[in-house]
């Protein structure tokens, strides 16, 4: 009986992850045999391509554990999480999720959150452009309507919170200079955010974290504020907005029309 | 009522503008001058003629060597030999 073709694709990736799993009928040598050592050498070659696309995704992952260590656990990796869509840009979105559950990696316990800085990176790189606002745009808008602006913020813009200095890691891992201790008990929020041609990595200040997420999420200029107040004592709501302005994360804003009073 | 009228416009309008202000520095070399004869020594950005470039001026307040400065403060810049310079001059001497 001929078997469908979803069949036939279904034992074929199986037999990729797995080679305890004999090789899918029909794949044979020239004698017309079954071909397990060519399967082999395919089945490699999906691993290690899924690997390269991954190291060159989590470069500072990469450097911190080193190249052998970070072999096996992308193997382990494509192994368990093989790619849902064709575009490997979008390879390893749950990686630094893999990471912080792979026991052998448990004596790092910053490195998912480097991965998530590195994942975050690759996303804004390849987010849409726009055009930030710059501080006069700012300085337009008129006092009254500021409790009520609401923001759009850059597409490129992500958040990092860390309870771990991984700016400062990360930054190491990536560029030349020479690594020198790190204090392990100050932790970085980092915001990454491409305003033009480069990404750009930023620490996040006290309360940032919860005020860029309430107005990423439509809040009111007024209202994020005392969100970002009631997150972090140590909140200055103007520092934090020089700093938006300086990242290039505002591209526009409106007023939030006033509810209807009854 | 919403949250936002937790916090008064004069609040955000005032913490607004102090964002805004922090950007109103010169910040690109269209609004910097050189400036001759203000520079301590390896702290120079370039020089007439006297050494190669930026960093390498090998006295204090050396008068052919320039720093950038924001435009217009040159001129008011004191130091022990006097004021800074738009022009290459001689000093110290």
């Amino acid at each position: 009986m001929l078997r469908s073709l979803s069949d036939v694709q279904a034992d074929f990736a199986a037999a990729l992850r797995d080679p305890a799993i004999p090789p899918p009928a029909g794949v044979v040598g020239p004698d017309g045999g079954p071909a397990p050592r060519r399967f082999a050498v395919y089945r490699n070659n999906v691993l290690v391509a899924l690997g390269n696309a991954l190291a060159g995704a989590f470069p500072a992952v990469g450097r911190i554990v080193g190249e052998e260590f970070f072999r096996a656990m992308a193997r382990n990796y494509v192994l368990e999480t093989p790619p849902t869509s064709p575009v490997l840009l979008d390879y390893g979105v749950t990686f630094p999720d893999f990471i912080a559950g792979f026991e052998p990696a448990a004596s790092l316990p910053y490195l998912p959150d480097v991965a998530r800085l590195e994942r975050a990176w690759r996303e804004a790189y390849h987010a849409a452009d726009a055009k930030p606002l710059g501080a006069a745009d700012l300085a337009g808008i008129p006092p009254e309507d500021l409790p009520d602006a609401v923001f759009s913020l850059h597409p490129s813009l992500r958040i990092v919170p860390s309870r771990f200095p991984i700016i400062t890691i990360w930054r190491m891992n990536v560029s030349d200079v020479p690594p020198s201790p790190v204090d392990f008990a100050v932790g970085e929020d980092a915001l990454i955010v491409r305003p033009d041609a480069e990404v750009e990595v930023r620490v996040v200040p006290p309360g940032g974290v919860a005020f860029v997420d309430a107005l990423a999420a439509g809040e009111t200029l007024g209202s994020a504020a005392v969100i970002g107040e009631a997150s972090d004592s140590r909140f200055d709501l103007s520092g934090n907005i020089a700093g938006l302005i300086s990242a290039g994360a505002f591209v526009d804003f409106r007023r939030q029309p006033e509810p209807a009073p009854w | 009522m919403s949250t936002a009228r937790n916090l008064t416009t004069a609040v955000l309008a005032g913490a607004v503008t102090a964002a805004v202000a922090s950007f109103a520095v010169p910040a690109s070399a269209a609004e910097m001058e050189k400036c001759y004869g203000v520079s301590l020594k390896g702290q120079n950005d370039c020089a007439a003629g006297a050494h190669s470039c930026a960093g390498t001026a090998t006295i204090d307040y050396d008068g052919q060597s320039f720093k950038l400065v924001p435009a217009g403060t040159c001129t008011d810049m004191e130091t022990p030999f006097g004021p800074g310079s738009l022009e290459p001059i001689q000093r110290p001497t």
